[in-house]
């Protein structure tokens, strides 16, 4: 097999356009590991709520409008399912130990799931792109999904996002304080329980957006959820528990690994990512970047 | 004294309870029973429920003219969730609770090989709805197990023998890394090689099942630049594989193959977002043959449930005609008398007549190879350009059959 400049161009962008879709819902979780030390096993439920209400939302505005509604809808669901759930549930649990939070949020996870079923049922479904991101381009004689050029430009805007807000604005600022000394935070006088509050929904919207994302790429389907969340839970530790810059790192790694070893080694394409992890972890048991537990 | 009374007694009941359980057995008859165990909850529900509701549009049909042999049919469902421990309960449940005479199902292959051992000891005959495993007639095959659906064995050569026709060369297989998958592939290339020596496999991709992007690989696959893609893929990862091939614009630059790409149930949830010129094959499609038997199946099923019959109707139909036709020439619900009156039974259906083969209990049925388009007047790609491949070519000889039967 002769591989052209080409094919390992386009291979390493489609890499990174898929890596882009992890590092939205990754630095989602990762936010809310940081400030509220929670390991959210459900977030991946939500990011599959996310994908099925575009769905929804793209039957119930057929044609252009449909998707970039959505876009904007869906996330704006989850993070309200995402309020209701802190608000009724989680809020009780912050100071219990992570064994019992991992229990926690994985039992929420498959009600969540169940309520997917019941709610969606069991068939695929499936979402398609905006006729402006359909199809696909030239890129150096390889040709490329515009799709996915869409996702690639997504995932800088939502980081850059999600880094005004934490280091501008003064709810963010808060939020990053109450990670790093959660008392000291309190006792200044400011309503913890609403910060945390605060950062679970930002963070769930996260996972909904990722999931508006994914939704024209894939058959939506039961099941998705725990795809994801495997994934999702080793880039945010090898990028640095509660960095964001870190969930950054850690989707390339995963996202370029992968396409790149379907590329050159598609029969063990599957170990690539999971090898980079084990690497990175043996070198850097804390993660890449700095930790903020 | 007190003893004997009691005896008499006793005596009396017993004579009394078997006159009144006497006249149900013999006299009365009830209806036929037919006992049906699938996956009525999940995704497989997509397939499943045109099984059940083409079974039930053509039983009543029977049941409107009198029934067969002047008595009824009934039918009972039971969901198996696609487990298999609860599709071997379900059976034994169905068999004696209800009584049933005659036993069909399921889609999940493990699930029905392990209630095709069972109906086995109970001498109960079971017809095969949906299980794609060529071991159900073939190396696990006996006397009480029908089936009525395509196999991986038939899959592989329907395909390899409308892929022979086509001049590729250089193919690539990619798909699913399970079972179904790995039998897929296997059985198409092996028949491939055998009728066209000159193919070469120049590579092969295996993803994890449920893998949500196939675009790295489709990507990767264009970089060989092979003359054609052989898919092994099935569930979920269809509906992945046809998005990625339409972002890509893969199927535009490379014929890919895979095996229902142009069935209507892979067909439908896609749109018009589907890509064309993606090779495929299937059992059966509502808008070919272009016959009025055919038609009027179609427009029947779509008059009584709003949507286009999918693969699943035609053998949901096809099982409610052999039971029927079985039944009549057996001349009364004997279940060995059943049983012989199937082996060889020819019916009429939309797709033409098919027999049940004598020797291993397999339905003939032919396969249609065509190719996805987008055509005015459907909100939906069908398939063109349709080549039938016919029963004989389709199926396992009996040779092939018998040596995996260890004979």
């Amino acid at each position: 097999m002769t591989l052209g400049v080409a094919e390992v161009a386009s291979q390493f962008l489609v890499g990174i356009s898929r890596s882009m879709i992890l590092f939205v819902v990754c630095a989602g979780l990762s936010f809310i590991l940081g400030v509220l030390r929670v390991p959210n096993i459900a977030h991946g439920s939500l990011y599959m709520i996310g994908a099925f209400a575009t769905f929804s939302i793209t039957k119930f505005f057929p044609g252009t409008t449909g998707f970039w509604v959505a876009l904007v809808v869906a996330p704006l669901f989850v993070a309200l399912i995402s309020l209701i759930a802190e608000r009724v549930l989680f809020c009780h649990l912050y100071q219990r130990e992570h064994l019992m939070l991992l229990l926690f949020t994985f039992a929420v996870s498959l009600i969540l799931g169940d309520l997917v079923k019941i709610v969606w049922g069991a068939e695929y479904r499936s979402v398609s792109a905006p006729p402006l991101l359909k199809g696909s381009v030239s890129i150096l004689g390889a040709s490329f999904p515009r799709y996915n050029l869409f996702l690639i430009l997504m995932g800088p805007i939502v980081g850059v996002a999600l880094w005004l807000f934490t280091t501008k604005t003064k709810i963010g600022k808060i939020s990053r304080a109450a990670a790093v000394d959660r008392e000291m935070v309190g006792v200044l006088g400011i309503n913890v329980s609403w910060v945390f509050a605060f950062a679970f929904v930002i963070g769930c919207f996260l996972a909904g957006v990722g999931g508006a994302l994914v939704a024209p790429t894939v058959s939506i389907t039961l099941g998705m959820d725990h795809t994801l969340i495997i994934e999702a839970f080793l880039i945010v530790t090898i990028g640095g528990l509660g960095n964001m810059w870190g969930a950054l790192v850690g989707s390339l790694i995963f996202g370029v690994t992968h396409s790149l070893g379907v590329l050159f080694w598609p029969q063990f394409a599957i170990v690539f990512p999971y090898m980079a992890v084990v690497i990175v972890l043996l070198v850097r048991p804390k993660g890449l970047l700095k930790s903020v537990w | 004294m007190k003893r004997s009374s009691c005896l008499i007694a006793s005596a009396v009941s017993v004579l009394l309870l078997s006159f009144l359980l006497w006249p149900i057995g013999v006299v009365a008859q009830g209806p036929i029973k037919v006992g049906i165990i699938d996956t009525y909850s999940g995704p497989p529900t997509t397939y499943t429920y045109d099984v059940r509701d083409a079974f039930k549009l053509a039983i009543d049909e029977v049941n409107a003219k009198g029934g067969v042999l002047g008595r009824k049919i009934e039918f009972t469902t039971r969901d198996d969730k696609f487990k298999v421990d609860i599709c071997l309960s379900m059976a034994k449940e169905l068999i004696m609770n209800e009584k049933v005479d005659i036993l069909m199902g399921t889609i999940n292959s493990a699930g029905s090989l392990a209630v095709s051992e069972y109906v086995k000891g109970e001498k109960v005959p079971f017809i095969v709805t949906f299980s794609k495993s060529e071991k159900i007639t073939g190396e696990k095959g006996h006397r009480y197990v029908f089936s009525i659906t395509e196999n991986t064995a038939m899959i592989g050569k329907a395909a390899a023998a409308g892929l022979a026709k086509r001049p590729f060369v250089r193919y690539w297989i990619a798909g699913d890394d399970y079972e179904y998958g790995h039998a897929l592939a296997d059985g198409v290339w092996g028949n491939l090689k055998k009728l066209n020596p000159k193919v070469e496999l120049v590579g092969q991709s295996w993803w994890k099942v449920g893998e949500p992007e196939l675009t790295p690989y489709l990507t990767a696959i264009s970089a060989a630049r092979p003359d054609a893609v052989i898919f092994a893929t099935g569930g979920a990862s269809m509906v992945n594989a046809m998005k990625a091939a339409k972002a890509t614009g893969f199927a535009e630059k490379i014929p890919m193959f895979i095996h229902t790409a142009t069935e209507h149930s892979t067909l439908a949830p896609l749109g018009l977002d589907a890509p064309e010129k993606v090779i495929g094959t299937s059992n059966y499609h509502f808008y070919y043959p272009d016959t009025p038997k055919n038609k009027a199946f179609a427009k029947a099923f779509k008059e009584a449930y709003g949507r286009d019959p999918k693969v699943g109707a035609l053998y949901g139909y096809l099982a409610a005609q052999f039971i029927v036709k079985s039944i009549e020439k057996a001349g009364k619900m004997d279940r060995e008398k059943f049983i012989d009156a199937m082996e060889g039974m020819k019916v009429d259906s939309p797709i033409g007549e098919i027999e049940m083969r004598a020797y291993d209990h397999q339905a003939m049925l032919p396969m249609f190879m065509g190719v996805t388009k987008k055509v005015p007047g459907y909100p939906f790609l069908i398939a063109s350009d349709i080549v039938t491949i016919p029963a004989k070519e389709v199926m396992p000889s009996i040779e092939e059959i018998k040596k995996a039967r260890g004979k």
